[in-house]
């Protein structure tokens, strides 16, 4: 019998304790593992997600909303702009590219975004332009003659089990103004999967008051400078005027990370008492087990078992519970982090890449498996100290 | 134990013995070496390929993991004080080898070190540039002065 059969035995001698233990473990080290995917996954669903325009100019107010909305669709969208800034930065000459953008209601939760023919070319910077797994794009129709076209992100075609010439529309008023979808996106991993495009002629014919409106409304302009070097000047000379701000999209998600970054701070504390309590837990069971066994240890002496073999078993015993545990913490923490995602994802939150295997799962095993030698150690030391004759008196 | 301290010593002995020092360079510098037609002054085409350090504002005007960026003479915020920056020569395009885990803070001086580039350049990600850095490295400088034009330059050590 080897001496891991041994400490095998004694886990199946006290069942219960055992898997109690294991799930303590397992539940602390799932804790750990599902907030670090979690975690680590909002950050790279930001990354993912993020523009390859230089700058977001938009209604004065908050940069964090004017970039979470515009490109995140996220949080309620900044006051309009007149679409005057849209001309103004298209005859920039240091502009290469400016794409208006209106955000707009949603159909089914999932938002109009009204834009021009632009916002889908794929232009040498681009990491990703969204090119369409079905149909056309929509044309930049001419205000006040709108072809009501809709271009799908490929999250709401799916979702919403629309398809190509499908007309919809959602509430009351919007009857009049059905859409028709006229192309589907292929995935991006962006904001664009959850969105429903539409030229802004549509746009401004569907909303009463821009129907009406001389100067159309925007919400934001998206642009891309020819040289890099005129970015801080560009950025300041809109900033300094009284009604419109120009937001650098990636600095506005850092500030975000540096965010995170304190809750990942807060996190971590937490996460080191869980492991601190888990670990007293194993100790204190494991303690109380060399206690309760000290008689049988005496036997196991007299019969000429040594020291160090009492000590392996109890030590062996621990690292068994810290690795099943630590197992199946891993294989939970991943599932919860899946489903964690997926909720978070339904709600139109930015995250991906959850289950990437990387040096977390391994270090995480290795560190369970040695703090679990570590909270067995001194039950293990009493173990290895258990007096045969003391031990082996008459009941 | 006595390789490893003895390999520690000569990791901190080798700039010493090799006697260079990484030329300090400035936005001043920068914006005296361009002339009117675009060109550069030889004082700043020899640093170019060399490692330097030069020290300045983040303006995060690439991907998030901050593997591109803007190096300004000005922050990119406070909209209510320095002049306003215009012109080439007051960024630096750098080039982080790979991402970099650093606090951003736009208030901040920052230093950079790495390989110099200087010349007209055009990036299919990042556009033309004159002034880079590739490979930099990044750290806060703590109480760090920034040069205006026009202001007394630092020593340039070629």
């Amino acid at each position: 019998m080897t001496l891991f059969t041994v400490a095998w035995r004694y886990l199946q001698g006290r069942f219960l304790t055992s898997v109690l233990t294991t799930v303590s473990v397992g539940l602390g080290v799932g804790l750990v593992i599902a907030t670090v995917l979690l975690t680590r996954g909002i950050r790279e669903g930001f990354i993912e997600g993020a523009t390859d325009y230089n700058l977001i100019v938009g209604a004065k107010g908050s940069q964090t909303q004017l970039v979470l909305n515009v490109i995140f669709r996220m949080d309620a969208p900044t006051p309009n702009i007149p679409v005057g800034v849209y001309e103004n930065l298209r005859g920039d000459p240091r502009v290469e590219v400016a794409v208006p953008v209106a955000m707009g209601d949603a159909y089914q939760g999932f938002r109009y975004v009204a834009t021009t023919e632009a916002y889908f070319s794929p232009f040498p910077w681009r990491r990703r332009a969204p090119a369409l797994s079905a149909g056309r794009f929509f044309r930049s129709d001419a205000p006040g003659k709108p072809d009501y076209d809709a271009v799908l992100g490929a999250d709401v075609a799916r979702r919403t089990g629309l398809k190509l010439d499908d007309r919809f529309f959602e509430g009351e008023e919007m009857t009049a103004y059905p859409l028709t979808v006229v192309g589907v996106l292929r995935s991006t991993g962006s904001a664009d999967d959850r969105a429903i495009f539409i030229s802004l002629a549509s746009y401004w014919e569907m909303n009463e008051i821009s129907r009406k409106a001389t100067v159309k409304p925007l919400t934001a302009v998206l642009v891309r400078l020819k040289r890099l070097s005129d970015l801080p000047a560009l950025h300041r000379g809109w900033n300094i005027a009284p009604d419109i701000q120009a937001a650098l999209p990636t600095a506005v998600l850092l500030s975000i990370f540096n965010l995170l970054s304190l809750v990942e701070d807060l996190l971590l504390i937490v996460l080191g008492v869980v492991v601190i309590v888990v670990g007293l837990y194993v100790f204190v069971t494991m303690y109380n087990a060399a206690l309760e066994r000290r008689r049988e240890i005496a036997t196991m002496r007299a019969l000429g078992a040594r020291r160090i073999t009492i000590l392996a078993i109890v030590l062996l015993e621990s690292c068994a519970v810290a690795a099943l545990g630590g197992l199946a913490g891993i294989l939970g923490g991943h599932g919860a982090a899946y489903l964690g995602a997926h909720l978070l994802a339904g709600r139109g939150g930015p995250i991906t890449h959850v289950f990437t295997v990387s040096a977390l799962q391994p270090v995480t095993f290795g560190a369970v498996v040695v703090l679990g030698a570590l909270a067995g150690l001194l039950p293990a030391v009493f173990a290895y100290r258990t007096e045969v004759a003391e031990n082996l008196a008459p009941l | 134990m006595l390789a490893l301290l003895a390999a520690l010593a000569g990791l901190q002995l080798v700039p010493a013995a090799r006697g260079e020092e990484i030329p300090r360079l400035t936005f001043a510098q920068l914006a005296d070496s361009m002339r009117a037609n675009f060109g550069l002054t030889q004082g700043i085409m020899v640093l170019s390929g060399r490692e330097v350090e030069i020290q300045g504002f983040i303006i995060p005007a690439g991907p998030p993991d901050l593997s591109f960026f803007l190096l300004s003479r000005v922050s990119g915020t406070g909209n209510y004080c320095c002049e306003l920056p215009s012109g080439q020569d007051e960024t630096v395009s750098v080039y982080a080898a790979k991402g970099l885990s650093l606090r951003y803070d736009p208030v901040r001086v920052y230093r950079i070190r790495g390989v110099f580039e200087a010349g007209h350049q055009a990036d299919r990600s990042y556009g033309v540039s004159f002034f880079r850095i590739r490979d930099a490295r990044v750290e806060e400088a703590v109480g760090a002065r920034i040069f205006k034009v026009g202001e007394t330059k630092a020593p340039l050590n070629p």
